[in-house]
């Protein structure tokens, strides 16, 4: 699908406007809040990672749920079966994740379109079947009681909702920073030529199969990222973190944001999270409605909700 | 016991090459991937129950559950499916992501949350006894069916003007519009074959496996990769991926219980490697 | 010797498209291959640049067999090409396009962190590449909001912008009309003081006052080859192009 405009210093501004947002009501809100801020963060790590590749790469993937699971699982068992300190077994997870993802890059991200879709999704099938039968993974159990780093040596106890909110921030912020400094890099805006036209690219000189698989490789470092950080805000982790659909989930939240917006992806995360959270509170039949959303967001919502933002932001200054 | 386990296979197989066939034709012609193909499957087998329940027959549920599948297939071709042909692939595929989720909370909201089984009719309910083993008749009858309708779309396709003109417009839909096919109306017809054909699958399949929400994502994957390893758009691949597949899951659960479904992911991912458009290509 | 195209074949199933082709090219030479319509111009173009594979025969690019290598890998030595259909990233600027070409011959396209339009020198090397293309007014108009002649100017430009040791230029003023077409003319003939240039071409009079040696192809076959006034004057070229 088509990116949005390529804007570095809208796309800075929103993000500003989020963070604040976000900590404010952390600071004012309950508990309840608190842990749903940290829930929206972290799919919004997760969001960044698809929108990333999604938008600059033209790689959609819809078995990106699978890093998700590397990163959460990575996390619980080195962390409980080999007692690393949860700290670092979530950079191990990390490297893991970029490492795999670097493996299987290499021999798909040169397919096309509706093809890497298909592989992405039977490989991430693949993974959570595995995970089924895995008796290390817990099977269908999953695996539960992993503790939050400890990190009380930097007097922070991450056991306290406020700060595990703010520390799931911090590293958005971080997110944030990395795949805007990406995107604007010759590597980034190189990824978005071979999107826009890959003959072309070709014709260039550029690199094209090195490029996609670097960022590829970044994604799943993000998103094993993301699942990591799930893992520590719930303390258990089950093999439905893995399913294809919360790759599509994640994929409906970056058009809903605006693709290639990387701000808007937070923003799709935060407003497709809290619109399913407070439907499912109200009715049972939410998911009709969710799947109609689904739908009329796909077909009218070009450029989503970052389009808005533009067109507000066009209206002020004139 | 070897041939109970193959003609188990082969019923499988048969089942998914009903949803495969429907899938990978409207690929060829469309170059959209539906996912929610497994949803008129499981809509499929949930009309079938009802009409099985209401009329007390299941001939009637044969007959009629395929059609209104075909029926809801024709309307979201014309409301939907026709107007994103030429769209991005993301967008087609998370369009018909969208259309799982309003299948799955529709089912539940219509049937409910439990599952149901439909017994095989009077004619099909006793077992056969082939070599020494009692083996039940009505699996038989849904290979039986697999086939028949194998050779049906066979003579359609390569046997008829209209089957001509649907290789022409899969192969080439620009030079098949200069020849003045309607493609539109093509596209149209085949499109609700496929979706009735996935009704057939999941009539067919109520008596063995039961009906019950998430039945449709169970054999979505499968049968993508069963498009995906034949070759997308063509006949011949859908029956051949369906045996492999078929085959490859069903001793695999007997044989080698944990790895049976990565195998079936490995092949996928081998061919994708060798042979990125499919053991067959159009 | 920048180029040597030696006994180039190549065929689409039964129909022959090349057939021995021979063609060496000087460098700061400006070689034009012209011929009718399906003489086989593009095929043989994309043989040079490597979109399409001969079935036998050598490229050789700086004495050095190219065979081996596709598109990519070819460019990275510097043969670039400008297309005959308009091929440009159509999201982005021109200054964009041009500098994203240009990170290539900077070798800074696998930097990751500081960002591309920080850097000054590319950023001064697009600007002035966009002079050079008289695309000066348009820095940061969208590709594809340009008319079509500016877009056929900056399809050269990326190509320009590149750093190219042979520039192929594949029919440059395909569609344009004949003030446009003086325009690319005029830039070409600048641009050949520095580059070597492969044109392809189907209309003779763009490339009589441009080109220093002319090759005549016909249904796959070389027919003639020599000086723009040579090719004026021969029968059997007017004869191929009136079709007598």
């Amino acid at each position: 699908m088509r990116a949005v405009n390529y804007n570095p210093k809208l796309r800075l501004q929103v993000m500003v406007i989020l963070v604040l947002l976000s900590i404010i009501f952390n600071i004012f809100g309950g508990y309840f809040t608190r842990f749903f801020i940290a829930e929206i963060t972290i799919l919004s790590i997760f969001a960044i990672s698809l929108d990333f590749i999604a938008s600059r790469g033209g790689m959609v993937s819809l078995g990106h749920a699978m890093f998700l699971g590397i990163g959460a699982y990575a996390t619980a068992v080195l962390s409980t079966n080999y007692g690393i300190p949860p700290f670092y077994s979530m950079f191990f997870s990390i490297i893991i994740g970029l490492f795999i993802a670097l493996i299987i890059g290499y021999f798909i991200v040169l397919l096309d379109g509706i093809f890497f879709i298909m592989v992405t999704l039977a490989l991430g099938e693949m993974f959570h079947a595995w995970v089924f039968t895995s008796e290390l993974l817990g099977g269908s159990d999953g695996i539960t009681g992993i503790l939050r780093p400890d990190l009380s040596s930097f007097y922070i106890d991450l056991n306290q909702p406020l700060i595990f909110s703010f520390y799931t921030i911090f590293w958005l912020v971080i997110v944030y920073l990395l795949i805007s400094k990406v995107t604007d890099a010759p590597l980034g805006r190189n990824l978005d030529a071979i999107r826009q036209n890959s003959d072309r690219a070709s014709a260039i000189g550029a690199y094209k199969k090195t490029y996609k698989a670097i960022a590829f490789s970044i994604s799943a470092g993000i998103a094993s990222l993301a699942g990591s950080l799930y893992v520590q805000l719930n303390g258990f982790i089950s093999p439905e973190l893995t399913h294809w659909t919360v790759s599509g989930e994640g994929l409906i939240m970056i058009i809903v944001g605006g693709i290639g917006s990387i701000s808007g992806a937070i923003l799709g995360a935060s407003v497709v999270h809290i619109i399913q959270h407070e439907l499912s509170n109200i009715i049972n039949w939410w998911m009709l409605v969710i799947g109609f959303g689904f739908i009329l967001v796909v077909l009218f919502m070009q450029d989503g909700l970052w389009g808005l933002i533009e067109r507000i932001k066009k209206k002020c200054s004139s | 016991m070897l041939l109970i386990q193959f003609l188990n296979a082969l019923q499988f197989s048969m089942t998914l090459f009903l949803l495969a066939v429907g899938l990978t034709i409207i690929f060829g012609l469309m170059k959209i991937v539906n996912l929610a193909h497994g949803s008129l499957y499981m809509i499929g087998a949930y009309i079938g129950l009802s009409i099985w329940s209401y009329f007390d027959s299941f001939w009637l549920a044969l007959i009629f559950s395929p059609l209104i599948t075909a029926l809801i297939g024709a309307f979201l071709y014309n409301i939907l499916f026709k107007h994103i042909q030429n769209a991005d692939p993301m967008k087609q595929v998370l369009l018909t992501f969208g259309l799982i989720y309003i299948g799955l909370d529709s089912v539940r909201l219509i049937w409910g949350t439990m599952s149901h089984s439909i017994s095989a009719p009077e004619l099909l309910s006793k077992s056969i006894i082939l070599i020494n083993d009692p083996y039940p008749s009505y699996r038989l009858f849904v290979i039986f069916v697999g086939i028949f309708v194998l050779f049906c779309l066979y003579f359609i396709l390569e046997k008829t003007v209209i089957g001509a003109k649907v290789r022409a417009s899969v192969d080439d839909p620009e030079a098949a519009r200069l020849l003045k096919i309607n493609t539109d109306k093509i596209l149209f017809y085949t499109f609700s074959l496929g979706c009735g054909l996935a009704g057939l699958a999941g009539i067919t399949v109520a008596p063995i496996l039961g009906v019950e929400p998430g039945m449709d994502m169970e054999v979505l994957v499968l049968t993508l990769i069963v498009v995906v390893v034949g070759g997308p758009g063509s006949l011949k691949g859908a029956i051949v991926g369906a045996l492999l597949i078929g085959f490859v899951d069903s001793f695999g659960k007997v044989y080698i219980p944990q790895l049976a479904q990565i195998i079936i992911y490995a092949v996928m991912a081998l061919t994708l490697l060798f042979r990125p458009d499919g053991l067959f290509k159009r | 010797m920048i180029l040597k195209l030696s006994n180039i074949n190549k065929s689409f199933g039964s129909t022959i498209v090349l057939e021995d082709i021979n063609i060496t090219s000087e460098k700061k030479e400006c070689l034009a291959i012209i011929g009718p319509n399906g003489a086989g111009k593009s095929t043989l173009f994309k043989v040079i640049s490597g979109i399409i594979k001969q079935d036998n025969g050598y490229v050789e690019f700086n004495s050095k067999s190219v065979n081996a290598l596709n598109v990519e890998e070819r460019a990275r030595l510097g043969i670039s090409q400008s297309f005959q259909k308009n091929s440009l990233f159509l999201e982005m600027t021109v200054k964009e396009s041009l500098m994203i070409a240009c990170s290539h011959k900077y070798k800074v396209s696998f930097n990751f962190i500081k960002p591309l339009y920080k850097n000054n020198f590319i950023s001064e090397d697009a600007i002035k590449i966009a002079k050079d293309i008289g695309l000066q007014n348009y820095l940061d108009i969208k590709s594809e909001f340009l008319s079509y002649g500016l877009q056929r100017q900056l399809e050269l430009g990326i190509a320009i912008a590149c750093n190219p040791r042979l520039l192929l230029l594949d029919e440059p003023t395909a569609g344009m009309s004949p003030a446009e077409t003086k325009d690319i003319i005029n830039l070409i003939k600048k641009l050949s003081k520095e580059y070597s240039i492969i044109i392809v071409e189907h209309d003779m009079e763009v490339i009589y006052n441009l080109a220093d040696k002319i090759y005549v192809l016909d249904r796959g076959k070389l027919i003639f080859e020599g000086s723009p006034n040579a090719v004026k004057n021969s029968e059997l070229v007017q004869k191929v192009y009136l079709g007598i």
